[in-house]
């Protein structure tokens, strides 16, 4: 007799989540020992366990250590978030990015810091994810109204929304000098220069917004059918479109919050990830962040080296590899 | 065969009971108190012309429409108590065109009809397992588990939908216009298909056709639907005839009996100025 296929086949699964979460381990510990100067394991050890003051441990516990942690949380928020929109509007080439959340949520952040002052990690949180709740929301909104909700044109309306958004976010600045550098590097994305609270500060709300999204993995794999069938199934669609929502636009707040819009990290790392376990959520949500966080992680070591001895912004590098795989997609018709 | 008889049979069997159901599109009345029983363990086709309302009652019966008044009965429960997932155990749906994205596979797609048995705590059981195995093996697809719903052709994708709506492991299976697209052997490999939902899975289906002689071969009572109210019900035989046709379709037509099956088979003739009744 023919063995029957379980569909949850749990063997591979689990091989490559231990292989994404050694390679993930291996590319934090590469982006603590690597940068402008390079530091032994011993070193590091040194600096974690046994404090002494020196140039080394400093560098080692207030830079490269918070910016180890900060980019996996980052990358795995994105990516997550990324799966979710992709579902939410039935569309491959929909991400934080393509349908101006990022965009949102780094408006809201320069306009609650420049005209209310707001500066705290708390202050800037709350505006971030509620300008990424309010874009998302207007985008879906708009897309959904005078009639049908095509695929197309949600991300028309996103990439409208996206580019007024930094529109405005230029006008502030250029009317704001004295905020305008500091602002300009953050809004490129960058993990660089971040204190270790802004980790965690960011790491409960996006791990909550990662369990979030994994205990919508089953409705949101029937609403990968159009809204008749997943009605049929029993979904109840108002609710898992809410949830969905909040909990984009919680993970991509978060992540602007903690590193600025860092570009296309939303839109490539689900189709990565699909291309190992399928369509099926429950695993798509757990290896698209993992891969996510191997990808901000290794983009942001690249980023001390493309330069050398200049650092460039993540988010420069995440978006010439998203561009580039976005063209390619649309070249193939895949998108 | 009287008609008393019948009638009660029909009432005793009945799996789904409509008592005067009413539905508005906004201000647009669409269904008027309109009563039906649709008898368990048979094929009822719902048919009539384009915009009598067919399709609409068919989903107001999987509650996927709001009535205005009126109730419908699952046995003996009004189907708004019912929870979401509970009702998607008992009445399943396939919509007239359903989508999935194209590099789904087939057996992803069969997968989401497990939904409504599924919770958080228990993604996947062995019973999941063995109905989609099922699904996949009646509709003929276990061959094309792997492919992508994009390699698939017309007929191809009409089955594994098919299969999806019967890994769902409902009584009953609404099949909203399932041979529209597809080719003339597809149809009937369609409904066959359907068919054997009957014989050899024991469902109840209830299937919207525009197609009359379809609808007469394959149906065991038909319903006739015109402006949002039923104007006939009853076995093909009795329903397919010329009055009729002309009432509900606005054709004139010459009724045969079709040499093969023994059904109505109606011959389209001209338009006939409908007559208002």
């Amino acid at each position: 007799m023919r063995p029957i296929a379980i569909p949850t086949s749990s063997r591979p699964a689990i091989s490559l989540t231990i292989a994404l979460w050694v390679t993930l381990t291996m590319v934090i510990l590469a982006s603590i020992a690597l940068g402008y100067r390079q530091y032994w394991p011993s070193a590091i050890w040194r600096a974690i366990f046994a404090f002494d003051g020196s140039e080394s441990a400093v560098v080692i516990t207030t830079l490269r250590i918070p910016r180890a942690l900060l980019a996996p949380l980052v990358g795995a928020a994105l990516g997550v978030a990324g799966v979710l929109t992709q579902t939410l509007a039935r569309n491959r080439i929909a991400s934080p990015d393509t349908l101006g959340i990022n965009a949102g949520a780094a408006l809201a952040v320069v306009a609650s810091s420049v005209w209310f002052g707001v500066g705290s990690i708390a202050g800037m949180s709350v505006a971030a994810i509620s300008g990424a709740l309010a874009t998302s929301l207007l985008v879906f909104g708009v897309a959904a109204s005078s009639g049908g909700f095509s695929p197309i044109r949600i991300v028309l309306v996103g990439v409208t929304v996206g580019g007024l958004g930094y529109s405005i976010v230029q006008i502030i600045l250029t009317t704001n000098e004295a905020q305008l550098k500091e602002l300009l590097f953050w809004l490129t994305g960058s993990f660089a220069d971040r204190p270790i609270s802004f980790a965690i500060g960011g790491a409960p709300v996006v791990l909550v917004g990662l369990m979030v999204a994994w205990m919508l993995a089953q409705p949101l794999d029937a609403l990968q059918a159009d809204d008749t069938t997943a009605a049929n199934l029993g979904v109840p669609l108002a609710v898992v479109r809410w949830s969905g929502f909040l909990t984009v636009s919680l993970l991509t707040g978060a992540s602007v919050c903690m590193a600025g819009p860092v570009g296309f990290v939303g839109f490539v790392v689900p189709h990565v990830a699909r291309r190992f376990v399928g369509l099926g959520h429950r695993r798509l949500i757990i290896t698209s962040a993992l891969i996510g966080a191997i990808y901000a992680t290794t983009a942001d070591v690249l980023a001390r080296f493309i330069i050398y001895p200049a650092e460039a912004p993540v988010g420069a590098i995440t978006s010439t590899v998203g561009g580039t795989v976005l063209l390619i997609l649309l070249k193939r018709r895949v998108a | 065969m009287t008609e008393a008889t019948t009638e009660a049979t029909a009432t005793r069997n009945a799996v789904i009971s409509i008592e005067e159901l009413s539905l508005d599109y906004g201000k647009v009345n669409v269904l008027h108190s309109l009563s039906l029983t649709i008898p368990r363990g048979k094929i009822t086709v719902l048919a009539g012309a384009n915009g009598c309302g067919k399709s609409t009652l068919l989903r107001a019966i999987r509650r996927l429409h709001k009535p205005s008044g009126g109730r419908i009965f699952l046995e003996e429960l009004n189907i708004h108590g019912l929870g979401e997932k509970a009702l998607a155990r008992k009445i399943g749906l396939l919509a007239q065109s359903p989508s999935a994205p194209e590099d789904m596979t087939v057996q992803e797609l069969v997968r989401l009809g497990r939904y409504p048995h599924q919770t958080l705590l228990q993604p996947w059981s062995a019973g999941d397992t063995e109905a989609i195995e099922q699904a996949m093996a009646g509709t003929g697809v276990g061959d094309l588990r792997d492919r992508r719903l994009g390699s698939l052709s017309g007929g191809q994708l009409q089955r594994a939908w098919i299969a999806m709506v019967l890994a769902q492991e409902t009584d009953i299976i609404c099949l909203d216009e399932p041979v529209n697209h597809l080719d003339l052997a597809h149809q009937l490999e369609c409904l066959e298909l359907v068919h054997r939902l009957k014989e050899q899975f024991g469902r109840t289906v209830v299937l919207v056709l525009h197609d009359l002689n379809l609808a007469a071969r394959y149906g065991d009572t038909l319903v006739f639907l015109r402006g949002g109210k039923i104007v006939a019900t009853g076995a093909p035989a009795d329903l397919v005839t010329e009055e009729l046709v002309a009432d509900v379709f606005g054709v004139q037509a010459r009724i045969i009996t079709d040499p093969v099956h023994g059904r109505p088979l109606c011959i389209p003739l001209r338009l006939s100025e409908r007559q208002s009744s």
